[in-house]
């Protein structure tokens, strides 16, 4: 038994000692950057989440991507493109440039990777609907054409990488196939080069990027399960950047000065969903909403009753901007619009109490309203998840404004499977919490909010933010979807958010910030995107990464003595174990010397 | 560790023993049986459409989930589905994860081998560590030893083990004050992890902090009861017969009362190693190790109604299998479950 204990003691010894890798420190320049998030496929047919969106823009190129400073399309392999006059199709010139293997990109490879996606099923698990709309594909050496169905202005934010055909064609069936191939062959400016499981994804810079090779020679993507980890991780140097914090872990990182808090815009918007009377896709009610909700009045009444500066402060931490507009955050300047004048919804209970008394909402004894035929008291549930503290604080506040104009809210918590079926199938709410991160181009999130996205009766089909069916929102999105001329079409996407604040199916909230962290003494310079207030990670395309720069060698003097204190502090730490461990060894020989007596 | 036993009658009693393991054995195989229709059916009862989940937040259209759906054979009627499962099962193939969108036996095989390293040490480390004590603590009960080392291990018992977890890592990971920050705040290696006895030493440096909480919420179980199984041997008469024999106090505890008192400790032993195989979900999941435990916690998070499935299968098989193991292996160490 001793025998065992000293052999683990021993163990946890060399355990305390720092590794022999910390000492010989690599020349290279390497950023390490923490994610909450691990990689789900590193196949891009297959692959979801956001993280491995993020690693997929370093590795393949786009037929576009976002411009850093206006984030209007820009060339990305394709460096230019014309439309027939009918908006249906669409030919794109593929740049004169090589894959990592050097085999050289030609239309065909773009051409070959949608219709991949077009015809076998199995690959639309990553983006099908960016092909959705897709007629045919074809390619003559450099030039890509496509047909398309119906025209699509948000034709030039396509998400789908373009994949090497000489490399992936020979994959018979890539609905099964995990893409854990290394060095992968790509177009970006980084190749993976390793990938371990729910541990970390190693990137290398691409000698032979087109723009020129990224500026540092190595990323790595680590990946923490727990957010309270990746914030030791940052402090102490384990990782060198972090985005996507929630306020209280960005507020700890104050007062460590190799830390930059990074707080911009954000690109996503909290709102409440209303069910406004939900119906499915053949228009049958569904779900068991209150009456009173299908009255635009009380869903105004309730907009009126919300003072959004205040959650922003108490809920958020002031780390939000609060929503005078709808769905688009004001990152997306371009697409972005926020009520003026008398449409403007500002914090007023009396106006809101107006409101419902003219409506014919009289209050009760107890001061609740009934409906105008008094058969039902103006009760509503508030669905939020069970594990986010800050809907709870959101729920308190809304109560307690709710009850100041004759209304009862009553928090129902649910898990998350449970409350996406209650809010998104169902129907089984009167108010839930939600939200959407926005891309560049806001086709997506309008979608979600359209008369076919609401599901069948018996939850089929779906993908509805709101359960919304508006003739007139209906139009504008046809017109969008027309509409080439870029300003023209943000006129048209505006009006859509208008039309979604004064309806009020659902009620924007506020848009919270971008919060990250980064360390000084290991990035020199990273730029945003769009370069102005924009975001490090999580943000559109590869940029941030790719101009991001490290400290070098010479500048890191606090680097060195950080490492050099980490041995002594190892050696310091070790001493208590070795002596517990010599005092275990020694007990063991005097075990065996009373053996022997 | 030698085990004195009378010295059973050769033939009988191995007969004997092929018997009862039969037995148990037999038993085992039913019990998995229910597992595996259990299974089915507790995951099909959890609330939520899995493919609404996969959905959430990202831009599908109703075409797709519906192809979605069919992808994962949801659209078939449930009896349907039922009788798949089980003939999948009984091939040893758990499926195709929802969201990984690979087959959930390649998953588990990649993540089983860290989470045996760390469970499995911090098993044997929690079970020398509670014999050991719990042998002192109950040769002398009452004594200073034996209610510093109770109090304390109780104590860690008691204290969550995320807490814990969260705590220990703020304070060797991070650093507090004059304590160094020495060992590493995430998963089982370093990225740029050395080759040879170096990577090892990285391995074991990556697995000093969880290991040290797992063994810290668990030990004080084999310390009770190995403690209280001393406390009952000390009252024999063999022990007096020992002493007056003039052996060391130190020999007669090791010698005499620890193998008799082990007994007890065994079987508890052998029905945590079923749980081995299951991780320490928290544990994983504080220190990002990339284990079954954490690959269970994204399962239930996204949730991946297959990996589920096989995941919990996974667990409770060998929860089931280290039991029967612990019922035979208690039958040959003591006699005395032979006869009853």
């Amino acid at each position: 038994m001793k025998k065992l204990l000293a052999a683990l003691a021993a163990m946890c010894l060399l355990a305390v000692l720092p590794g022999t890798a910390a000492a010989a420190e690599p020349a290279k320049k390497v950023i390490k950057i923490g994610v909450t998030q691990s990689v789900d496929s590193m196949n891009p047919f297959l692959a979801v989440r956001l993280v491995t969106g993020s690693i997929q823009r370093m590795i393949y190129g786009f037929l576009t991507v976002p411009d850093s400073k206006t984030l209007k399309p820009s060339p990305d392999l394709a460096e230019s493109w014309t439309t027939s006059p009918d908006g249906l199709t669409w030919t794109f010139k593929i740049r004169q440039a090589k894959w990592s293997d050097g085999q050289p990109i030609t239309a065909d490879d773009a051409a070959w990777t949608f219709n991949k996606m077009m015809t076998d099923d199995g690959a639309k698990a990553g983006n099908g609907p960016a092909v959705a709309n897709f007629a045919s594909v074809t390619a003559s050496g450099q030039d890509l054409t496509i047909k398309l169905k119906a025209s699509q202005a948000s034709m030039l934010d396509n998400p789908v990488p373009i994949m090497p055909k000489h490399v992936w064609e020979k994959i018979k069936d890539i609905s099964r196939y995990d893409g854990e191939v290394y060095p992968t062959v790509g177009s970006g400016p980084y190749i993976a080069v390793e990938h371990k499981k729910d541990q970390f994804v190693r990137l290398e810079a691409n000698p032979d990027y087109w723009q020129g090779r990224p500026k540092v020679d190595e990323l790595q993507v680590i990946f923490y399960d727990n957010p309270a980890a990746s914030i030791v991780g940052l402090k102490k140097g384990d990782i060198d950047l972090i985005g996507r914090l929630n306020p209280p872990d960005f507020e700890s990182l104050t007062g460590d000065d190799n830390i930059v808090q990074w707080n911009t815009q954000g690109r996503r918007s909290s709102y409440l969903q209303i069910n406004h009377g939900a119906t499915t896709s053949d228009n049958k009610p569904i779900g068991d909403g209150h009456p009173a909700l299908k009255d635009v009045r009380v869903r105004t009444a309730l907009h009126y009753a919300i003072d959004k500066q205040k959650l922003v402060d108490e809920v958020q931490n002031g780390l939000a901007k609060p929503a005078d507009g709808s769905i688009i955050p004001p990152l997306y300047k371009d697409f972005f619009w926020e009520a003026t004048g008398d449409e403007k919804v500002t914090f007023d209970l009396a106006k809101a109490n107006k409101i419902l008394d003219d409506a014919g909402y009289k209050k009760g004894p107890d001061g609740v309203r009934t409906m105008p035929d008094g058969s039902r008291k103006l009760q509503f549930r508030f669905s939020i998840h069970t594990d986010t503290p800050i809907e709870d604080k959101l729920a308190e506040y809304l109560t307690g404004w709710f009850k100041e104009i004759g209304i009862t809210l009553t928090t129902k918590r649910l898990d998350s499977s449970k409350f996406t079926e209650e809010t998104g199938t169902t129907a089984l709410f009167d108010i839930a919490i939600s939200g959407w991160s926005v891309n560049p181009d806001p086709e997506e999130v309008l979608g979600t909010h359209l008369c076919s996205r609401r599901p069948t009766a018996s939850g089929q089909g779906g993908g509805t933010e709101s359960f919304y069916c508006d003739p007139q929102y209906e139009d504008l999105y046809l017109q969008q979807q027309k509409e080439l001329d870029r300003p023209k079409r943000a006129e048209i996407i505006k009006k859509m958010e208008e039309r979604l604040y004064t309806d009020a199916p659902v009620i924007a909230l506020y848009y919270p910030n971008d919060l990250e962290g980064y360390r000084k003494d290991r990035i020199a310079s990273i730029t945003p995107i769009p370069e102005d207030k924009g975001l490090l990670y999580g943000g559109s395309g590869y940029w941030p990464f790719y101009t991001v720069q490290a400290v070098t060698a010479g500048e890191s003097g606090g680097k060195d003595g950080g490492s050099s204190s980490g041995v002594i502090a190892g050696i310091a730490g070790g001493v208590p174990v070795l002596a517990i461990g010599g005092f275990l060894v020694m007990r063991r020989r005097q075990g065996a010397a009373d053996e022997r007596e | 560790m030698t085990v004195t036993l009378e010295a059973p009658e050769e033939t009988p009693a191995r007969h004997g023993l092929l018997r009862y393991a039969a037995a148990k054995a037999g038993g085992a195989l039913l019990s998995i049986a229910m597992v595996i229709v259990a299974t089915f059916f507790l995951f099909r009862m959890l609330p939520g459409d899995p493919v609404r989940a996969l959905a959430q937040g990202r831009n599908m259209t109703p075409e797709q989930l519906d192809l979605e759906r069919a992808r994962l054979g949801l659209d078939k009627p449930i009896p349907e589905q039922f009788v798949h499962f089980v003939t999948q099962t009984l091939r040893f193939d758990l499926g195709d994860s929802y969201e990984y969108k690979r087959p959930v036996i390649d998953l588990i095989g990649e993540r089983i081998g860290s989470t045996l390293l760390l469970t499995g040490t911090a098993l044997v480390m929690a079970v020398s560590l509670g014999i050991w004590q719990g042998a002192r603590a109950g040769w002398k009960p009452g004594s200073r030893f034996d209610k510093f080392s109770t109090a304390i291990s109780l104590v860690l018992w008691s204290v969550p083990t995320f807490w814990l977890g969260l705590l220990l890592l703020m304070v060797f990971a991070a650093g507090v004050g004059p304590i160094p920050g020495v060992f590493p705040t995430r998963g089982i290696s370093s990225v740029d992890k050395p080759d040879g006895f170096a990577g090892v030493l990285d391995v074991a440096q990556h697995m000093a902090l969880p290991c040290l909480t797992l063994v810290a919420v668990v030990y004080a179980q084999y310390l009770l009861v190995m403690r209280s199984s001393v406390i009952d041997e000390v009252e024999h008469d063999y022990i007096t017969t020992a002493r007056a024999k003039g052996l060391r106090d130190d020999d007669i505890r090791r010698k005499h009362a620890v193998p008799n008192a082990l007994l007890p400790t065994v079987t508890l032993v052998f029905m945590r190693i079923g749980f081995v195989v299951g991780g320490a979900v928290t544990v994983e999941a504080i220190f990002s190790w990339p284990g079954l435990g954490q690959l269970f916690y994204e399962a239930i998070r996204v949730p991946d109604f297959t990996l589920m499935q096989g995941t919990f299968l996974l667990i409770t098989v060998s929860v089931i299998l280290m039991n029967t193991l612990a019922d035979v292996v208690y039958h040959v160490l003591d006699p005395r479950v032979r006869s009853a």
